[in-house]
């Protein structure tokens, strides 16, 4: 008895060590430029929303912007991604051994690319096509890059899990390959879908070096970048840094809370491949 | 019977086209571009052979990055995994308020980094949430440059990405404990052995693919490591913070020297697909065959 609650004692303590940033993050959102550098770790008291409400009154529009931006940039992308990667996916496992083998190993090599290998040559490559600086040119190289092979090898593992007999039966109905997608594989690989569209969700709306670049500074920001480019390296209001944080962060770390279990199984599947 | 294209077989080659020209395209093009002096500022370039691989040795600041780069993804696997490991051991019930913790500690992994470093710099910078904390307590008479010196800013850049790789870990290896067999500890706790014979024994070789996963992505993430860099030290002072993807991409977009680039941008590569392989082999041996 005495061992365990030193134990739940010990995690607690740990547990709140560790994550004492975030608590910081939180409660001086909700207090005054004077209070956070009085005592930064006290709680909120008198509490005040006068920082999330400055940020929203920015003359720049910083978070309305952002957050607009990264909506469009991050639904379409896994809009895209999911059909043509669990299509891909059905196509890649109804290869023979050889080519499937052959195909996979092609899109592992996406897994493991730093993103600035590329860059500069997919930035030119939209200079070329007259898409730099545009948000269909950032959404297109999100579904060209790596995160199509993430997609990938978390559809055709599933599919490994889902019965031959299934497709078979279809076919001799006479249901066409692309009926057989929609109609059928979709609904069954639909935990795998929850995975892709989890993560590749969250992977679009953090990432910062892509919309730096492709976008670049003049053309609207995502969230990420407008965070970046407006707060400044050195400002030490620390209210309003706080309370733009917390706006920038509120989506994911919501959805994170609401879909959790989604989360950390999507993980451990998509982790082992 | 005339064979028609199938609509799955068009969606699917269009994935493939799109994934051959922004990601394989841009790799080859990387490739061919290191064997150049290509600089936009110029309209013509020309080939130089090996002469931008040569130059890669000669260049003493690229040393310095790839010096900085290795030293953070040493420190930062080895922390990530010894502290993840360490928390999983801890939260390993399966009671509420156990599980809450497990969910908290992931957060930081849903952060973006620029999210992260901002936070962090708001607690680290001189005038920032620590020194306060400190000097109210007494602890520090003058302010702390937590990013001001090379050290310091190194050391400070190793918490920060530990601190997110951390969650990560923890939550992989509290999966990897789950998915050990009970009756193995029963079998080992019947043969005599303490706890520390039966983590040795039992939980690490059977947790051993989450080692794999949790040593090999963090690796590729922190060798890729962009947003904290920019945001917590700016890769300063003095350019010391800077890692071999951020000088490139300087050396890229500020310096323009393309041809340059791309060799060094070769470099990174081979060096993160080669360090990848080696130790997912490496690891994937002390796996137990499933």
């Amino acid at each position: 008895m005495r061992t365990r609650r030193l134990h739940t004692g010990a995690a607690l303590l740990i547990t709140a060590a560790y994550i004492m940033p975030i608590y910081l993050a939180f409660v001086n959102t909700f207090k005054s430029q004077d209070q956070i550098l009085a005592n930064p770790a006290a709680p909120p008291v008198p509490f005040t929303f006068d920082n999330i409400i400055n940020a929203f009154n920015r003359p720049d529009q910083l978070v309305q912007g952002g957050l607009a931006n990264s909506v469009v940039v991050t639904v379409a992308t896994v809009a895209i991604l999911i059909p043509l990667s669990s299509a891909l996916s059905l196509y890649i496992s109804r290869r023979t051994p050889k080519v499937k083998a052959a195909l996979l190993a092609f899109f592992a090599l996406g897994l493991m690319v730093p993103p600035q290998v590329v860059l500069l040559p997919i930035v030119t490559l939209l200079q070329q096509i007259g898409l730099d600086h545009t948000y269909p040119g950032l959404i297109l190289s999100n579904v060209g890059g790596g995160y199509l092979s993430f997609a990938v090898f978390v559809y055709v593992g599933f599919l490994r899990t889902v019965p031959e007999e299934i497709i078979e039966a279809a076919r001799v109905d006479g249901a066409s390959d692309l009926r057989i997608w929609w109609q059928i594989v979709l609904p069954v690989v639909r935990p795998a879908t929850a995975t892709v569209a989890i993560f590749l969700g969250l992977w679009v709306w953090n990432d910062f070096l892509n919309p730096l670049f492709i976008l670049g500074p003049l053309q609207g920001q995502t969230i990420t970048t407008g965070v970046y480019l407006s707060v400044g390296q050195y400002s030490t209001d620390y209210g309003q840094l706080f309370g733009i944080m917390f706006l920038a962060a509120v989506i994911p770390v919501v959805g994170y809370l609401a879909a959790q279990r989604e989360f950390i199984h999507g993980l451990m599947s998509g982790a082992s491949k | 019977m005339t064979r028609r294209v199938s609509g799955l077989a068009s969606l699917a080659w269009v994935a493939i086209g799109l994934y051959a020209a922004f990601l394989i395209y841009p790799v080859l093009k990387s490739l061919f571009m290191s064997f150049t002096d290509r600089n936009p500022l110029r309209a013509e370039s020309k080939f130089v052979g090996l002469e931008n691989y040569h130059e890669l040795f000669a260049d003493d600041r690229l040393r310095a990055t790839l010096l900085f780069t290795i030293t953070v993804v040493v420190v930062v696997t080895v922390v990530a995994n010894a502290f993840g490991l360490g928390f999983a051991l801890l939260l390993n019930r399966q009671t509420l308020g156990f599980r809450v913790m497990r969910t908290l500690i992931f957060i930081p992994q849903v952060l973006s980094g620029v999210i992260v470093a901002f936070l962090w710099r708001s607690i680290l910078t001189e005038g920032g949430l620590l020194n306060s904390v400190l000097r109210q307590l007494g602890l520090v008479s003058e302010p702390v440059s937590w990013l001001g010196s090379t050290e310091m800013a190194t050391i400070s850049l190793c918490v920060v990405v530990s601190w997110v790789t951390i969650a990560f870990a923890t939550v992989v290896y509290s999966a990897s404990l789950r998915s050990v067999d009970a009756s193995l500890y029963e079998a080992a706790k019947i043969d005599g052995a303490g706890p520390l014979r039966r983590f040795w024994h039992v939980t690490w070789p059977m947790i051993a693919p989450g080692t794999t996963i949790n040593v090999v992505l963090c690796l590729i993430t922190t060798f890729k490591l962009y947003d904290v860099i920019a945001v917590l030290t700016g890769g300063g002072p003095a350019n010391t913070t800077q890692s071999t993807a951020y000088y490139l991409v300087q050396v890229a977009f500020t310096n323009n020297l393309f041809g340059y680039s791309s060799a060094i941008a070769m470099l990174l590569l081979v060096l993160t697909g080669g360090a990848a392989y080696v130790l997912t082999h490496f690891l994937r041996k002390r796996e137990v065959p499933a």
